[in-house]
């Protein structure tokens, strides 16, 4: 028993895992408010996307900037399949859900892999622009195919949701309980990921991108499967946010929409694994709080970013583990 | 072991290698020396396939590797430390030598098991004893001394399990005291491990005092070769290297 | 794609002198914002992602000059000065804490500065659009017509002027004194410090000139345009395109890329209405590929 909860080890982050979803559907009744499960649902979506950002940032030393490219695709991949006449010629009837949520983590894997392939043979500044610029075509493809993707009005007209499994995503709490569910499990299995070798493979391309090499380690393949690892999740970010609106909009593959993610691991942390995912729910609140008492959002957001950036110089739970580990510290030298 | 054949190398029309040719037997020390700009790093360079050469030929232990890449290299048993400290400043010393472990091993791509939970302790173990760093095992690499950090540097290497090592200043930056404390260190790990050393230096008492062979190099090319006595005595390399000033 | 109308421009001479024309005053309008954006990278090493900000900002400071004054020439001036005032103060506030930290956060202070300054136009002059402040009366004649070209005259004005500070930027950064020191700094800035030079007066008055040449375009935009918040967002974006494809510090690049990417959007929205700015960054992904230090850059 104590082997199995010893701290680091998969079967803890499991059962944590289990237990904050457990937890988050007991508040789910304990605060009805669906304005609290719309933030609740909204931070776990957008902090899967900056959790997969932050492979790349955060583990690898990237600046990506182009990183929306990938949640759009997810996005249009789900909307334009659950759209289609596909589904009803080879009858998923039921699984259209699940097939479409996976073919959008595929789409944007496959994305991933091209623009990665061609991305990080850059370094530094060089490698930002180009994630930049390739996030830009697809923007700019996605506002020229209007028959299919709607151009800049976006996908309307809404697709279906046929229940699956018992699962009725159009009703609110199934789809609260599933989209948290399926957040939690990939969370669970980056966390693995970033704790394996491959992770500490990572930051030590991170450290020092040169010595590898001379270690006989492969970077370029590291870095590639890493960038096609955070693509994919970022898709289905984007695929739970189409879900969500019941549509897909080109802004999600605006260069400002791959700037939120970078709010995120600036205003949660870059160092502690899960830093991006509290700075999704700083944004998500902020967001909430600000746009309902002033339209001045974006100064809000602004002075908030500042004083990260100027005072605390760090995301608030990399703060918040250094200050416990001195304190801790403190403590075992006075005893 | 380590064979040299009329080897070049110009960058722009100027000569950084011309015609090395050189033989190191096994298990031997070996010094380069010269005076900055004289090639020794691009010699280091060509040698681990990090620059290709114009002309010439490298072998190790009778296989050709004169065009593989750095990556390659490291497989037919060359590691390298570096001049300027080539580390990983935010992890520990445990973690980075690990790291190089399992890199030799192909273990990087797991992603199924936990990187606390690989035990490689006893090879681990023993190459920090070899290095001396058992005691900084915990400590962040950015933290280390810059003597440690140099040990650390070549531990890395060590993990390759390498035939040949190559030693880009390792005394570089230190003081006389820790000069000689590196240079003790080496001579340790070379007479428990045996091998093949070949190291760039410019502090002459060091050269003198632990390489069985010295390689002088001027312009790119080698101006004399020989052991410690013969090279001392050597009047081409007191003129050109020592100043003709020390008698 | 509209290729039989793309054609059929390409054998008509005024519609390839009216494009040309076109493209060149895009080009040029761009150029003098990119040059700056380039300038401040070259010397600081920074990414200014509040360059097209600055350029807003002088849109709205000519505005409000000339709806004052009513002077043309003044609000383009004290646009262009106005801005320069408030990039000092940016620079000497903000920017100068993070010169020697990570990307990251370069960008993300620097987009901070973006969304304050987007909103804070909104607080001060509303958030309607604000009409064109209008071009000058004496460029308000009929059209020139160069083979049944409609040339504006005022848009030759506008290539005129660029050009003019073109090779004003260019005399002063290799004839002049200031102009040697500001390429050092971006090579070789401890050497000028040992050599007892001011380094940090070099910066502030290179972050200065890109300013102000951010407020000229901005305040040159607001004659030809509406003035509203935000305008400098695809500015911006297209100062980086420009800035990469000429090579990242690069003047004489950015002065290349700039005619290539105005005659790309001038020629493009002919032959791909729909996909006018995807052609640029087409362009911008093929020479970050073939070419990553840019068409003039340095390899570093």
């Amino acid at each position: 028993m104590i082997s199995f909860l010893k701290k680091d080890s998969f079967s803890r982050d499991a059962c944590l895992a289990l237990l904050s979803w457990v937890f988050l559907i007991v508040v789910f009744f304990i605060i009805p408010d669906p304005g609290v499960h719309d933030i609740i649902q909204k931070v776990f979506i957008l902090g899967l996307f900056a959790l997969s950002l932050n492979i790349l940032i955060g583990y690898l030393g990237l600046i990506a900037f182009g990183h929306a490219a990938f949640f759009a695709a997810g996005a249009y991949t789900l909307g334009l399949f659950l759209q289609s006449d596909f589904i009803k010629i080879y009858n998923f009837g039921s699984f259209s859900i699940p097939v479409a949520i996976l073919l959008s983590i595929l789409v944007s894997g496959v994305l991933a892999t091209f623009i990665g392939a061609i991305c990080i043979r850059l370094k530094d500044i060089y490698f930002s622009f180009l994630t930049l610029a390739f996030q830009m075509v697809i923007y700019s493809i996605i506002l020229a195919l209007v028959d299919i993707t709607g151009g800049d009005q976006g996908l309307m007209g809404g697709f279906p949701k046929p229940p699956f499994l018992g699962i009725d995503l159009s009703k609110p709490f199934d789809f609260y309980a599933f989209t948290i569910f399926i957040s939690i499990l990939v969370i669970l299995v980056l966390r693995q990921l970033i704790e394996s070798p491959f992770g500490y493979g990572l930051r030590m391309i991170r450290d020092n991108a040169e010595r590898p090499a001379a270690l006989g380690f492969n970077n370029q393949n590291h870095k590639l499967i890493a960038f096609i690892i955070a693509g994919s999740i970022a898709g289905l970010a984007g695929s739970l946010q189409a879900l969500l609106d019941v549509g897909a909009y080109p802004e999600w593959a605006f260069w400002a929409k791959s700037a939120e993610p970078l709010f995120m691991i600036l205003l949660g942390g870059m160092n502690t694994f899960l830093g991006p995912l509290m700075g999704a729910l700083i944004f998500e609140i902020l967001n909430d709080f600000v746009t309902a008492n002033t339209k001045y959002y974006g100064l809000v957001l602004g002075l908030v970013i500042l004083s990260f950036v100027l005072g605390l110089k760090q995301g608030l739970l990399d703060w918040m583990v250094i200050k416990f580990k001195e304190s801790r510290n403190k403590n075992a030298q006075n005893k | 072991m380590l064979k040299i054949n009329n080897l070049e190398k110009s960058f722009g029309g100027i000569i950084a290698t011309g015609n090395v040719t050189l033989e190191l037997q096994k298990q031997t020390i070996n010094a380069v020396i010269g005076p900055n700009g004289a090639g020794k790093t691009t010699l280091f360079n060509l040698i681990t396939g990090k620059l290709k050469p114009d002309t010439g030929k490298v072998f190790i232990e009778n296989k050709e590797i004169t065009n593989l890449d750095e990556t390659e290299t490291t497989q037919m048993g060359i590691a390298r430390a570096f001049q300027i400290t080539n580390i990983f400043p935010n992890l520990t010393v445990y973690e980075s030598i690990k790291l190089a472990i399992l890199s030799k091993h192909n273990g990087l791509n797991n992603m199924w098991t936990r990187f606390k939970d690989h035990n490689v302790n006893y090879e681990a173990d023993k190459i920090m004893k070899l290095a001396g760093l058992t005691k900084s095992k915990n400590i962040i690499s950015s933290e280390l001394s810059h003597g440690d950090q140099k040990l650390l540097d070549i531990a890395l290497a060590l993990c390759l399990k390498p035939k040949l090592l190559l030693l880009d200043e390792p005394t570089a930056g230190m003081g006389p005291e820790e000069r000689w404390k590196m240079i003790d260190r080496i001579k340790e790990l070379w007479k428990k491990t045996k091998i093949t050393i070949l190291f760039i230096e410019h502090d002459m008492d060091i050269v003198f005092g632990i390489a069985q062979k010295i390689y002088v190099l001027q312009q790119g090319a080698i101006l004399a070769e020989g052991r410690p006595k013969d090279i001392k005595k050597d009047q081409k390399v007191i003129k050109a290297y020592l100043g003709g000033g020390k008698k | 794609m509209e290729l039989v109308a793309f054609l059929e421009c390409l054998t008509s001479a005024s519609c390839i002198i009216s494009q040309t024309a076109g493209g060149l005053k895009i080009g040029m309008l761009l150029f003098l914002v990119a040059s700056g954006l380039t300038l401040v990278f070259g010397v600081l090493g920074v990414i200014n992602f509040a360059h097209g900000a600055l350029y807003m900002l002088g849109a709205y400071f000519s505005w409000q000059v000339m709806n004052t004054t009513g002077h043309f020439g003044l609000s383009v001036l004290l646009g262009a000065i106005g801005v320069s005032i408030v990039g000092l103060m940016f620079e000497r506030g903000l920017l100068n804490r993070v010169y020697n930290a990570e990307l990251l956060i370069q960008i993300l202070l620097c987009y901070s500065i973006v969304l304050i300054l987007d909103d804070l136009v909104m607080i001060i002059w509303g958030d309607e659009f604000l009409s064109s402040i209008g071009i000058p009366e004496i460029f308000q004649v009929p059209p020139l017509f160069v083979l049944d070209a409609i040339i504006p005259p005022f848009h030759l004005a506008i290539i005129g002027l660029s050009l003019l500070l073109a090779i004003g930027l260019w005399l002063l950064m290799t004839k002049t004194r200031f102009g040697h020191l500001v390429r050092a700094a971006a090579v070789n800035p401890n050497m000028l410090e040992a050599l007892g030079i001011n380094t940090t007066v070099i910066r502030a008055s290179v972050f200065v000139l890109g300013s102000f040449l951010a407020g000229l375009g901005g305040a040159l935009a607001s004659s030809i345009g509406s003035v509203v918040s935000g305008m400098g967002n695809s500015i911006l974006v297209e100062s980086f395109i420009v800035t990469v494809i000429g090579g990242m510090g690069s003047i004489g690049g950015a002065f290349l890329a700039s005619i290539i990417i105005g005659m790309a959007r001038s020629f493009g929205a002919i032959a791909m209405p729909l996909f006018t700015d995807g052609i640029m960054f087409l362009i911008m992904v093929l020479v970050l590929i073939l070419r990553p230090h840019g068409l003039m850059g340095d390899k570093k």
